[in-house]
């Protein structure tokens, strides 16, 4: 099939989402083509172009993506591994479980932004809080999935097992963690899109150094809608791109759950 | 067999336990400086003050009242979006892109804009949590009808059902666990998003309590409003858990099964 | 209102289409089923027995030939031919009272209610109107489903392999009461099945098929006096007929008597 045919039966298939979006673009272009709301709160698309263009020269959408990246990777590595960890634990011993759920899920009860002030106030206002505000909003989806994940491998296996008389070390190796390992992915998604969204949180909050968040929030002070605009755009494709990856991973490792259903 | 659930949930309370006195002996032998660390008898003390004083139900109301309003203007008008997605091919076929496409920007990256057009009054929080209890209502009763299953459709149309007895019989039915999931999810986002827009806009309410104790050093105020909003935004989950148990009982037992 | 229901099916043929294949499921396939008869299917899967069922159901669209129901041309399902499938699809959400009186135009009036009840009744489901279907047995389920597919009164009943999630004891019993349910109510039904022992109960006629394309291979009638003794030698011999088609009879019939 050739190239021609593939976006005619793109455009074909697609073409409703295409009008919808075409109709939304006149609209925003005529608004401020015709300064029904002034430029000053609403950007038209040739300013968000050149800003675009601007940021991307000056290296500062680079330089800010680059250091907000680095965090989630921080936080994100941090949160998952302590989360993994006490989700095999609690999954496999109920002693463990026991122990621990209470008070998770007690932690778990406070809505994950609440959490800025006190970080705040115990880490300052620089990179070691980002990166305890969002290790705690990785933490828990890993956890949990991980937990659920565990969980639900079926007892019937581990009768397998027991009359292949496995030690807990082979059960672990070849039953447990790869039974679990569709929901733990699908918790890996859930806490890099967590990540991401509290990436910029955290940089709003405490305006300091480079960073997605700030070169957001520092446009909207100083009335530059076109860069904030920008700013909307790249997070927006970032999450999605996030979303879309983990997405294939999970799909691509869960594909023996399908056939086996 | 109730000696051994004692002994369990007496078990989960070890570790919150040890936290506790560990807690309080770093704090009153000031090992932990108690500017960072109040010792919790001074957290209750705090508490007490804030709460006789009408200072934290004042700020609560405040932030209730706006949850409730983001809530109802972000739940029901996704609710309407996603009937109308899963019910009419056109809608769904225009909308569901676009709603796709904008779904993926996270609300927090709004923040800028909704101050630029609506000032820090009340107008931008409300709007700001109904943008976030939008999208997760949206999803859900979409999602909730759109997955209706077939063989019910079947049995349904040797019957030769009209309009209306097929969404009642049928449709909403199905797919009330998933709007009810829905209507939790997007009611603990709003929860969540009122704090957030209280740590960026000042006016009253909880999250600004937080956020002028945060500046203060007041730790011990910063904690009491941690603990206020966990317990409040579990409540309402619970409540909210309390209705669909009510509504959809038959819902409950069979997965039970 | 007289309950009436000759099926005729002349030629019919029913082609699936995808992309660039094109697969025939069912050829040319002729048959008559006079008001009152307990027709049976029976085949191995993937004859097109089902995608059968449901092109006289109204489910399925888009065929060659002509079903006639007493000689109309169908067009779409009708409340005029009720259905049993296998999962017995009740509505989890609704009781067993109100999953009868699905089909009924106004389900709370008093003619309703009686219907309801009779038909309750007739399936031996008393006392179970407030229940719902996950408090109901396997066999329950299905005789609420055959209530509901029931009540309307209408004149072919289409059973797709009703009883084939039932465990061998309450088939068996299941059997007498179908077979009761069919005197009582004099309708025509047609069933799908691939357990010979319940055609042979059951039916007046047997219509083995054949697979790829689905084609009729041999319509055997079962003379047999009602109700049947499953060890008799006739109902043997007809076992031993119909497992001919399949290649699977063996010369000392009597093996299979237990």
């Amino acid at each position: 099939m050739s190239i021609t045919t593939n976006v005619a039966t793109f455009i074909r298939t697609r073409y409703h989402g295409l009008v919808s979006f075409l109709a939304l673009f006149i609209v925003w272009s005529a608004v401020s083509h015709y300064e029904l709301v002034s430029a000053e709160y609403l950007p038209s698309p040739p300013a968000v172009a050149k800003a675009f263009v601007k940021v991307i020269k000056s290296g500062q959408l680079g330089v800010s993506l680059g250091s907000s990246l680095v965090r989630i990777a921080e936080g994100f590595f941090i949160g998952t591994t302590l989360g993994f960890l006490f989700g095999v634990a609690m999954g496999v011993s109920a002693t463990a479980e026991r122990l621990f759920a209470p008070l998770f899920n007690a932690l778990r009860q406070v809505p994950i932004i609440g959490w800025i002030p006190l970080i705040i106030v115990w880490c300052g206002i620089n990179e070691p809080s980002k990166i305890s505000f969002i290790s705690i909003g990785a933490f828990f989806p890993i956890l949990l999935s991980t937990f659920e994940g565990i969980r639900s491998v079926s007892k019937s296996y581990l009768e397998v097992a027991q009359v292949f008389e496995y030690n807990r070390i082979k059960l672990l190796r070849k039953i447990v963690v790869p039974g679990a390992v569709p929901n733990i992915v699908s918790g890996i998604r859930l806490s890099m899109g967590t990540s991401w969204l509290l990436v910029v949180w955290a940089e709003i909050n405490t305006r300091s150094a480079y960073g997605i968040g700030d070169l957001l929030s520092s446009a909207g002070d100083g009335k530059k809608p076109d860069i904030a605009f920008v700013c909307i755009i790249v997070i927006g494709i970032v999450a999605f791109l996030i979303n879309e990856l983990f997405g294939h991973l999970e799909a691509r490792l869960s594909t023996w759950r399908k056939s086996y259903r | 067999m109730k000696i051994q659930l004692l002994k369990n949930k007496l078990t989960g309370l070890i570790i919150p336990l040890v936290l506790y006195v560990a807690w309080d002996l770093l704090s009153r032998y000031e090992l932990v400086p108690s500017t960072l660390m109040p010792p919790p008898k001074v957290l209750f003390e705090t508490w007490w003050v804030m709460q006789s004083s009408g200072e934290l139900l004042l700020n609560m109301k405040m932030s209730l009242l706006r949850v409730g309003a983001g809530f109802l203007v972000g739940a029901s008008s996704g609710f309407l979006l996603g009937t109308a997605m899963g019910l009419w091919k056109p809608v769904e076929q225009y909308l569901n892109p676009v709603f796709n496409f904008f779904r993926q920007v996270p609300v927090v990256a709004w923040i800028p804009f909704l101050l630029l057009w609506l000032g820090i009054d009340e107008w931008f929080k409300i709007v700001f949590i109904s943008c976030g209890a939008f999208i997760p209502m949206t999803l859900k009763t979409y999602d909730g009808i759109k997955n209706v299953p077939a063989s019910y459709l079947e049995v349904v149309r040797v019957f030769e059902y009209g309009w209306f007895r097929l969404l009642r019989t049928v449709i909403v039915p199905s797919a009330l666990p998933s709007i009810f999931t829905g209507l939790r999810l997007s009611l603990s986002e709003a929860w969540m998003l009122v704090i957030g827009a209280e740590l960026v806009a000042a006016g009253e309410g909880i999250g600004n309590v937080m956020v002028i104790a945060r500046r203060l050093f007041q730790t011990d105020v910063v904690l009491v409003g941690v603990i206020v909003i966990a317990i409040t935004g579990f409540a309402m989950d619970r409540l909210l858990g309390l209705l669909e148990t009510r509504f959809l009982g038959w819902h409950r037992t069979q997965n039970a099964q | 209102m007289e309950r009436l229901g000759t099926l005729e099916v002349k030629n019919l043929s029913k082609k699936f289409r995808s992309r660039n294949d094109e697969l025939t499921v069912l050829n040319d396939i002729n048959l008559t089923v006079q008001p009152g008869e307990f027709i049976s299917i029976i085949g191995s899967s993937g004859c097109g027995k089902t995608t059968f069922l449901r092109l006289v159901v109204g489910l399925e669209k888009g065929y060659e030939g002509e079903i006639l129901l007493d000689g109309q041309r169908l067009n779409g399902p009708s409340l005029k031919r009720g259905v049993v499938f296998q999962d017995h699809r009740l509505l989890p959400w609704l009781s067993i009272e109100k999953n009868v009186g699905m089909g009924l135009k106004d389900a709370k009036s008093d003619e309703s209610r009686k219907a309801i009840q009779e038909h309750l009744e007739l399936v031996g489901l008393k006392g179970f109107e407030k229940h719902y279907p996950h408090q109901l047995s396997g066999g329950m389920s299905q005789r609420a489903a055959i209530a509901r597919a029931l009540v309307n009164r209408p004149g072919i009943l289409l059973l797709d392999e009703p009883l084939g999630a039932l465990d061998a004891l309450t088939r068996m019993y299941m059997h007498q009461e179908l077979e009761r349910i069919w005197k009582q109510e004099k309708i025509t039904m047609i069933m799908i099945t691939h357990d010979v022992d319940e055609a042979i109960v059951l039916s007046d006629k047997i219509v083995v098929m054949s697979s790829r394309p689905g084609t009729i291979k041999k319509i055997i009638p079962v003379p047999l006096a009602r109700p049947r003794d499953r060890a008799s030698y006739d109902f043997v011999k007809i076992k031993e007929e119909v497992l001919e088609e399949f290649q699977l009879h063996t010369e000392h019939p009597f093996t299979y008597t237990i």
